[in-house]
């Protein structure tokens, strides 16, 4: 039942993001057969060395979705992030369970919960390409780098989205 | 003898006190008790905090007062409403003349913790054009050289042509994402 409720609601959110697309977000299960495996592609934001950029990630949700929320991870072409683990894995506050926080620095409400949605994950993540958070790096290399070299990170970032193109 | 009458007399009136006292008291309780058990349901004001707080360890983000509203409409079904948000419809807001009488603790004790752990895979340097087989559209987007409409909205009854227009959508989104960076490339070098 409970994978019922996740899939009644995963084609939901399907629908609505095929029907009224947010910005630069593309994001669908890549098989209907499979509803908890998805991929997106996220346009990188205006103004930041992403700019010009497509990202693919793929979304894994679990059985009991919405309850739990899903894992996102940057496929292809690495994203050089300081959130973003070097294999790709992105680590966003809406990303984790209200109880997975030992650092206590997310607020609730930024974490996830069941009235969040693929949508939602997926803008955060694009502003999160804008904004780095500086306190929980995932990838330190990169957090170094965006801290304290912060020309050579933008520089960074652009090869790989030149990269990413095929370019 | 004279001496004995008041001292027999207060023990009596203290006892006919205690009695009446019980018996006035089981009088009001048997006139009480329908309305007291009617009282949750009939007024519906009243919700059982076990249920509010059962649903708000699910949604911490919900406030205690559409999760009340919600279940004193439904007749108190944890399962109803947690059917409702689950189903992505979200609560109600309650009508400002709602009024609660149960105020809840604001403390909601976080149970799950998922973890979150990275599964290493084979995500290697692959580009999006080959990720997505998209060489051979791009030999013929060089010629045509013209951006094509995007195709948004896309939506079908068919299952199959849903799949065709998602693929299309991300194939239209890397192609023109490439041409435009190829453009500035080009204006840059100029």
């Amino acid at each position: 039942m409970a994978s019922s409720v996740a899939q009644k609601r995963l084609f939901h959110e399907y629908k609505n993001l095929s029907t009224n697309p947010p910005e630069g977000i593309t994001a669908g299960p890549v098989s209907e057969d499979d509803m908890f495996y998805w991929e997106a592609l996220i346009e990188g934001p205006g103004d930041t060395p992403f700019e010009g950029g497509v990202f693919a990630a793929e979304l894994k949700f679990p059985k009991d979705y919405p309850l739990s929320p899903p894992t996102m991870k940057f496929v292809g072409g690495g994203v050089w992030h300081p959130n973003v683990y070097p294999n790709g894995t992105v680590c966003i506050s809406i990303l984790h369970p209200p109880g997975d926080d030992p650092n206590h620095y997310e607020h609730a409400s930024e974490r996830w919960s069941p009235i969040q949605s693929v949508e939602k994950i997926l803008i955060s993540v694009m502003s999160m390409l804008a904004e780095p958070n500086d306190e929980s790096p995932a990838n330190v290399e990169a957090a170094k780098m965006w801290r304290e070299r912060r020309p050579e990170y933008e520089q960074k970032v652009r090869d790989e989205v030149r990269k990413g193109l095929g370019l | 003898m004279h001496d004995d009458e008041p001292s027999l007399n207060i023990p009596s009136l203290l006892t006919l006190a205690v009695v009446s006292f019980f018996v006035l008291r089981w009088f009001f309780n048997r006139d009480d008790s329908p309305s007291t058990g009617g009282r949750p349901r009939g007024r519906g004001n009243v919700v059982d905090p076990a249920q509010v707080e059962q649903i708000l360890q699910m949604f911490p983000q919900l406030s205690t007062r559409e999760i009340m509203w919600d279940l004193q409409r439904n007749g108190g079904s944890v399962a109803a409403t947690t059917e409702r948000i689950l189903a992505g419809r979200g609560l109600e807001t309650p009508p400002p003349s709602f009024q609660p009488q149960v105020v809840m603790p604001a403390n909601r004790p976080a149970t799950q913790a998922t973890s979150t752990t990275a599964s290493t895979s084979k995500a290697g340097g692959q580009d999006l054009i080959s990720r997505y087989n998209l060489s051979a559209k791009l030999a013929s987007e060089n010629a045509e050289a013209i951006s094509a409409t995007p195709s948004k909205n896309a939506w079908s009854q068919n299952k199959e042509e849903r799949q065709r227009l998602l693929q299309k959508r991300r194939d239209e989104m890397i192609l023109a994402a490439r041409r435009k960076m190829m453009q500035k490339e080009q204006g840059n070098a100029q």
